[in-house]
């Protein structure tokens, strides 16, 4: 990497990073205090005076929080590793797996948070549950990608050994993969300790989100703000630690890759898409039949078809889901494509301004690492209760992944290509145009597929949670009013659209990387 | 270790139980106790302090009743657990039991914890909100969920909705503070209280004084347990019974027990001892000072029935099933 081959800008950098952080705190400083009659910003002094004389009941809650975000970031992230060794020992199966896993992703945990809790009776079992949920897609996605980053030379070098995939997997396919599941471990982080938060909504006896609920409605800013910093510093420390050890395993530069053209091989697509189907709506009828769960509340394939098409009020039920699902989309796209433009555009302006990283960082990691229940209220007080607050809270939730992901695919580029850029004396930006840009669309895209489930995430949270308008608000209106029926609609409405959008980037991606980077087509 | 402890633990019971029973000698409390759990409505806190003196003085465990009190949330709809048997009995209210009843639910209301809806409209001192009349040209913050509340609040008092605006909001006081609204749409125990230790005083209009009558804080079970399990849902009412008559001698004492008993849940204990107060008028009156606590009369029942009609429930009066009650009043 480049950090490692020029010491002196990174001690520059290191120095750029406290700046950052002293001009971030400052400017907070300076905000909490102008907001104090507003009941929505508490500032670092005062947040500090509250962990000061509170520290052990948020010790107690962190424990208690951490304990489950770090059991199901475990679990989540050894099932994305279980998922890409049979996605890749069994190639036919990878679109089915990624297809399965996009959907069970997809599913809105204002929906499967109470059904979680029902399965599981009082204890974490949600909370470790909706942590793993939260983490295992975004670190599958990154690792299918990394699994084919390899030359074929490498392959080659392998086969001629006369050894088999076996072999390839363990000395090129891992090798190869291990920098993209860092960059999906560091995603995870803040990711986990979020769903292990939300987790508590189910009722919890203690945690970080059972506080934050009771402190938002006591208008208790300093304590909701002293929550927010503390989830905010885990976050950050887990993101710094999986990163130095990062650093402490991949040693090796990333190789070039020079991959023939994938041939057109997309006819398969409409049956891969109708075996995820078929396989769906099987598991979601057995695991209903299979554990017994109360027709009241679990409704089956049969019963949301029924709701849905042949009910007398199904055209009711459509319209109301539809006009719903009309309102979220408004905040949705715009928010997407402006946290992807955001994530891409500054991963890109770090590369070539390496003097900001400093600063931004920080605020990145930040920005991603405050709970979205503590910030979605300053955000609209800020920005208002339109649509321009809940486009910004989905792009910063769309934005980190992005940004991270682009950073490192920036960083993907090949040493051997960037010396013949050296050699003709290219500046920064053909570098940027010719090498990096390409380099880095791989996991641009990989990125835009992910965020698409995420922003879904994220609209429907800051509408149930701050707006109170659109399919989220619909989907825990219903869950409290006992309409199952909508419910598990609106969550098979919601997980089919996001698949829906998901299939649409992947096939602007394909043909783009026909083009960038056909060793992924392969 | 693990199996060793627990084998020996095992056999260590098993000696100590057989000689027990050899001497006549059956311990009162470990032996026969009947596990149930009651869910609660929200988090823990003084809302439910009642229940906490009961389980504390062991009225329940005294019963045979091994009972858990399952917190609530934000996510946590009380009647799946209900209906697939998590919980024996959930805390829930009028108007989500009768739309639960609606979707298949098989419940029966057994007690009234709140004879009044605890649903207010709270307001500033400078710009209060007195009547339902005042509520013509205002803004108010609430969930949009909550339209049907207001839209029968408005119909029982002649009060045109179209000239509200309707600021869908977080369950917050903030947007009140920060003047993006005239008033809330909240409940008399939480929001206001948040506002009165903040040191803002606000004015709160009751929805059950302008004719807005849904019972709240109901106790809910099954069908199936009010047949099969009928002594349990007794001694679990009685006990709630006595903790909650307990509550109203000393607000503050339970308070201080909510604080004592769930030390994680980041409780401050002058804005308890408020909540605690305040919901006395809400649970306790005439009636309950007659026939005990959680009693309802067939009057509250109609006026109920008519509230709910507003809201678009349609019910029955054997929603409600007093027959519980009479056992632990009478017995």
């Amino acid at each position: 990497m480049t950090d490692a081959a020029s010491p002196a800008p990174r001690r520059g950098r290191a120095h750029g990073a406290w700046i950052g952080v002293a001009v971030i705190i400052a400017l907070w400083e300076l905000a909490g205090r102008g907001l104090t009659e507003a009941f929505v910003l508490a500032a670092p002094s005062e947040v500090l005076a509250y962990l000061a004389e509170d520290w052990r009941l948020m010790a107690r809650a962190l424990g208690v929080t951490l304990a489950n975000a770090a059991a199901g970031f475990v679990i989540g992230n050894l099932a994305a590793v279980a998922l890409a060794g049979i996605a890749l020992l069994w190639p036919r199966s990878q679109r089915i797996v990624t297809g399965l896993a996009l959907l069970v992703f997809c599913l809105p945990l204002v929906a499967t948070g109470p059904i979680l809790r029902v399965f599981f009776g009082p204890g974490p079992g949600p909370q470790i549950t909706l942590a793993a949920l939260a983490v295992y897609y975004t670190t599958l996605i990154p690792l299918l990608v990394g699994l084919r980053a390899a030359p074929d030379s490498w392959f080659d070098l392998v086969r001629s050994y006369g050894r088999g995939r076996i072999a390839a997997l363990v000395h090129v396919r891992l090798m190869a993969a291990l920098p993209y599941l860092f960059a999906g471990l560091q995603i995870a982080a803040p990711a986990a300790f979020l769903g292990a938060m939300v987790g508590e909504f189910t009722g919890a006896e203690r945690g970080m989100g059972v506080l934050t609920v009771r402190a938002i409605r006591a208008l208790d800013v300093e304590m909701t703000w002293g929550l927010a910093t503390v989830a905010t510093a885990v976050a950050i420390l887990a993101y710094l630690a999986i990163g130095a050890l990062a650093r402490r395993v991949l040693l090796d530069a990333p190789p070039v890759i020079l991959a023939a053209p994938a041939a057109a091989n997309r006819g398969r697509g409409w049956v891969d898409a109708l075996v995820v189907l078929a396989l769906a709506i099987g598991l979601w009828g057995w695991t209903i039949w299979a554990f017994g769960l109360n027709p009241f509340f679990a409704k089956g394939p049969g019963d949301v078809w029924a709701a849905l098409v042949t009910a007398p009020d199904a055209a009711a039920t459509r319209g109301v889901i539809g006009a719903a699902l009309a309102e979220t989309a408004v905040f949705l796209l715009p928010g997407y494509l402006a946290g992807l433009a955001a994530g891409a555009g500054l991963a890109i302006l770090l590369v070539l301004v390496p003097a900001l990283a400093g600063t931004a960082m920080p605020l990145a990691i930040a920005l991603r690492s405050v709970p979205i229940v503590t910030t979605a209220p300053l955000v609209v007080l800020i920005l208002g209760r339109g649509a321009a607050g809940t486009i910004v809270l989905v792009a910063v939730m769309v934005f980190f992944p992005t940004f991270v992901a682009c950073l490192h695919g920036l960083r993907q580029a090949p040493g051997q290509v960037m010396d013949v850029l050296d050699s003709y004396a290219a500046g920064p930006l053909a570098r940027l145009v010719r090498v990096r840009i390409p380099a880095m669309l791989p996991s641009f895209f990989a990125a835009a597929r992910m965020a698409v489930p995420a922003s879904v995430l994220a609209v429907t949270v800051v509408e149930w949670l701050a707006t109170g308008a659109g399919i989220g608000s619909l989907m825990a209106l219903s869950a409290s009013l006992s309409d199952y029926d909508i419910l598990w609609s609106s969550v098979v409405l919601v997980a089919a659209l996001s698949a829906l959008g998901y299939a649409l980037v992947g096939a602007v991606e394909r043909r783009v990387l026909a083009r960038y980077a056909p060793e992924q087509l392969a | 270790m693990q199996s060793d402890l627990t084998r020996r633990g095992f056999l260590g019971t098993g000696a100590a139980a057989l000689g027990a029973a050899g001497l006549g000698l059956t311990p009162r409390h470990a032996a026969a106790q009947t596990a149930a759990a009651l869910h609660l409505s929200w988090l823990h806190s003084a809302q439910f302090a009642g229940s906490y003196i009961a389980q504390e003085r062991g009225f329940w465990r005294d019963a045979g009743l091994d009972v858990s009190l399952l917190p609530g949330g934000p996510n946590a709809p009380v009647e799946p657990p209900v209906v697939s048997g998590t919980a024996l009995v959930g805390i829930s209210a009028a108007d989500y039991t009768a739309a639960a009843v609606e979707q298949g639910a098989p419940f029966r209301i057994l007690g009234v914890a709140m004879q009044k809806n605890p649903f207010v409209i709270a307001s500033l001192l400078k710009n209060p909100v007195n009547a339902p009349a005042d509520l013509e040209g205002k803004r108010i913050g609430m969930a949009l969920a909550n339209t049907p509340v207001l839209q029968a609040l408005c119909t029982l008092n002649d009060v045109d909705i179209d000239a509200i605006t309707i600021v869908p909001t977080q369950y917050s006081a903030q947007p009140l503070l920060a003047g993006e609204v005239d008033c809330l749409l909240c409940w008399e125990t939480d929001l206001p209280v948040a506002m009165t230790m903040q040191g803002v005083e606000s004015l709160t209009m009751l929805l059950a004084d302008h004719g807005y009558s849904v019972h709240s804080q109901t106790y809910i079970a099954t069908e199936d347990s009010l047949a099969n399990r009928r002594a349990d849902l007794v001694a679990l009412l009685r006990g709630e019974v006595q903790g909650w008559d307990i509550y109203r001698q000393d607000t503050d004492a339970a308070a201080e027990l909510t604080l004592r008993m769930h030390p994680d849940a980041g409780l401050d204990l002058e804005t308890q001892k408020l909540q605690a107060a305040r919901q006395v008028p809400l649970m306790f009156s005439d009636l309950t000072e007659a026939e005990g606590f959680g009693w309802w009369t067939d009057e509250a029942v109609e006026a109920n029935i008519e509230t709910l009609a507003l809201l678009g429930r349609t019910v029955t009066p054997d929603l409600w099933d007093r027959s519980v009650l009479e056992e632990v009043h009478g017995g």
